[in-house]
């Protein structure tokens, strides 16, 4: 029950981002998702007594709901970011394409749910999570929502790993987050060639 | 402690690139052939060696594309020394993309010798993130660009890889558990796994992740808009050694998924690398840079390689593998001396080199450009040979050949538009525009030379015994 409500939660903070026109507002709904997602990760380690998936579930709290949103707002703060970000979808528009995305995931995911342990449902919205996220990076002009769908794609990756094959290893649960970390090393170089160009 | 050998000249090079001394560039390319060293050691110890448990174990193939990653990365770091004379970089851009070259290699490492799922994606996705800074050095809006569309476009495609790997690891963890991720159990189990369609659509998206990295279809001109927007050394790595990152993880994945249904993988790999070729034949007529040209050039031969591997000739993909992997790079770096007199000017390209360096330039850059179009004794050519003779063997054991043939026909008209292209792109450089005087540096020249002898090296017959005995 616990699952479901969190799941649900994952997916619903998603797509209330696919909507959201601020910058900090979107930051948040990331960190929510990544919330739930830690939830979640810590829920299923519980139930299957996964001392993996616990230490990852806490390192998915730590990095991914606080550090990674507050470094992108310090960034965005540092590097005047536009914060109006308008979407190019319409909101009629993505009201439609939103709920048909669902719907094409659950019915393209079909023939691998029957083929994985655990609840079916679980990697379907793993998998529509991934599609949503790919819509926030393509809907958005400006990088910074971009770097936030791309993150969000990484936690769409991150529970299917978790409610496809029951936790990936440990090591590249591990290995996965120290390239996260990369990521925002090098994202930061950018902002600061950026700022240099512009000038 | 073979670990440690192979990383620690990374580690060496990253500590040197914070020195701010004058010489500091000449001991990042010693560092750069110090990683050459615990290399070619790994290259003589027996195989399987396990470097680190059963996460790094090297084996003849990716102690191969090591051994031609790492002969790649001196050529390149040679070629670094002049950089300043041809293109405005400061000393701290400089250093930083050594600083990011030594990530990158530890990346490779990772990726290459991996007998992981995991381990290669981490590997990979180190590797990509520390060129989006290489690329970043070149101090203008279209490289700004361009590494952000490197960031954006390469991040999606390492998903899609990942996406895949979680995919493959559920469909093998019933039998396997958590060494579902390995490589070498995958192989040895791959007909018991329980659920073959999920491992194939694991496959399937790991694939097209793989192949939109070297720009295969649909993605055909990203690469080359970044390659274009980039430093010329940073287009030599990309062709010239992260695409064998890429490339040694389709290898692994598909050894497993031929086990798993080889109709399936074979009429996949087929179409998609068809379709990539024809539309890369067109897109290089049209190519107006060298760049571009190389750059598109280098689509087509990976496709080329992905095809012939899954036809059977391995021998054959390997060969023109490392035949790819040290043409392309010589032809990138060549281009960084051919555009200091201004971009694009194809016309007379080669005119005006003179000296016994000019000379040698000149000369070792028409070969390279002879031989990257399969000319004889090219081993491109050999390998072009042995390639469709294999898909012709794989063809008899079915009722295709006749497809078959008008497939490897097709490919041969498509082939044929890139000779022509290449030839009329060799004759202008040669015959056409005004003689102005040019220069060449020594260690570009050493550069050239070095993939040239490797080139050498390649097809000597104990070479191709090496590659027959691979797989």
């Amino acid at each position: 029950m616990g699952i479901d409500f969190f799941i649900g939660l994952f997916l619903a903070t998603l797509i209330v981002a696919l909507f959201t026109a601020r910058l900090y507002r979107l930051i948040l709904w990331y960190s929510m998702n990544s919330l739930a997602l830690g939830i979640l990760a810590l829920m299923v380690g519980k139930s299957l007594d996964d001392e993996a998936m616990l230490i990852t579930g806490v390192a998915t709290l730590v990095i991914k709901a606080v550090g990674i949103p507050y470094m992108l707002k310090y960034f965005s703060e540092k590097f005047h970011f536009v914060r109006q970000i308008q979407p190019q979808i319409k909101t009629h528009y993505a009201i439609m394409l939103i709920p048909a995305i669902l719907v094409f995931t659950f019915y393209l995911s079909e023939p691998i749910t029957h083929m994985v342990e655990g609840n079916a449902n679980y990697v379907a919205v793993s998998i529509s999570s991934l599609f949503l996220s790919l819509l926030l990076m393509m809907e958005h002009r400006h990088v910074a929502p971009k770097i936030i769908g791309f993150l969000s794609m990484e936690n769409a990756l991150f529970l299917l790993g978790i409610t496809a094959t029951g936790g990936m290893p440990m090591l590249v649960e591990l290995g996965i987050f120290f390239d996260l970390l990369m990521a925002i090393v090098v994202m930061n170089l950018l902002f600061h060639k950026e700022e240099e160009v512009r000038s | 402690m073979m670990a440690t050998l192979l990383i620690l000249p990374a580690f060496a090079m990253f500590l040197v690139s914070f020195s701010k001394h004058k010489k500091a560039k000449y001991l990042l390319t010693v560092t750069s052939f110090a990683i050459l060293l615990p290399i070619v050691k790994l290259f003589w110890l027996p195989k399987p060696y396990a470097i680190w448990g059963e996460y790094l174990v090297a084996d003849k193939l990716d102690t191969y594309i090591l051994l031609v990653s790492s002969l790649v990365g001196i050529g390149v770091t040679l070629a670094l020394l002049t950089l300043d004379l041809h293109v405005k970089i400061s000393a701290k851009s400089y250093r930083r993309f050594y600083r990011f070259f030594a990530t990158f290699w530890v990346g490779l490492i990772f990726s290459i010798l991996a007998n992981h799922m995991g381990i290669y994606w981490i590997g990979l996705e180190l590797a990509t993130l520390s060129t989006v800074y290489m690329i970043k050095t070149n101090h203008s809006l279209a490289a700004h660009k361009e590494a952000w569309n490197y960031m954006i476009v390469g991040a999606i495609a390492i998903s899609l890889v990942l996406f895949g790997i979680i995919l493959m690891y559920a469909s093998a963890k019933p039998i396997l558990g958590e060494d579902a991720m390995r490589f070498d159990l995958l192989l040895q189990k791959a007909q018991d796994i329980p659920s073959p369609f999920l491992f194939e659509m694991g496959f399937a998206i790991s694939t097209v992740g793989m192949f939109v990295k070297m720009g295969f279809f649909p993605m055909n001109l990203w690469l080359a808009n970044i390659e274009r927007a980039s430093f010329y050394p940073v287009a030599a790595l990309f062709s010239g050694i992260l695409e064998s990152a890429v490339i040694v993880g389709f290898f692994r994945f598909s050894e497993i998924a031929m086990k798993v249904n080889y109709a399936h993988l074979f009429s996949f790999i087929f179409v998609y690398a068809l379709l990539t070729i024809f539309i890369v034949a067109f897109l290089l007529y049209r190519a107006k840079d060298f760049m571009r040209l190389f750059s598109l050039s280098g689509v087509e031969h990976m496709a080329l390689i992905a095809l012939f591997w899954v036809s059977g000739g391995t021998f054959a993909a390997l060969l023109h593998f490392g035949a790819h992997a040290f043409l392309k790079p010589a032809l990138f770096l060549s281009t960084g001396v051919l555009e200091s007199q201004g971009k694009y000017h194809i016309a007379g390209a080669l005119k005006g080199y003179v000296g016994k360096r000019g000379k040698l330039f000149w000369f070792t850059v028409s070969l390279f450009l002879l031989a990257i179009i399969s000319l004889p004794p090219s081993p491109m050519f050999f390998s072009e040979i042995y390639g469709f003779g294999a898909m012709i063997d794989m063809a008899k054991k079915s009722d295709h050949i006749l497809a078959m043939i008008g497939a490897i026909l097709l490919l041969l008209l498509l082939l044929s538009i890139i000779f022509y292209r290449f030839v009329t792109v060799y004759q202008s450089m040669k015959y056409e525009g005004e003689t102005v005087e040019k220069r060449v540096y020594t260690s570009e020249i050493l550069a050239l030379l070095l993939f040239a002898v490797c080139l050498g090296f390649l097809m000597t017959p104990a070479s191709f015994a090496f590659l027959r005995s691979i797989v």
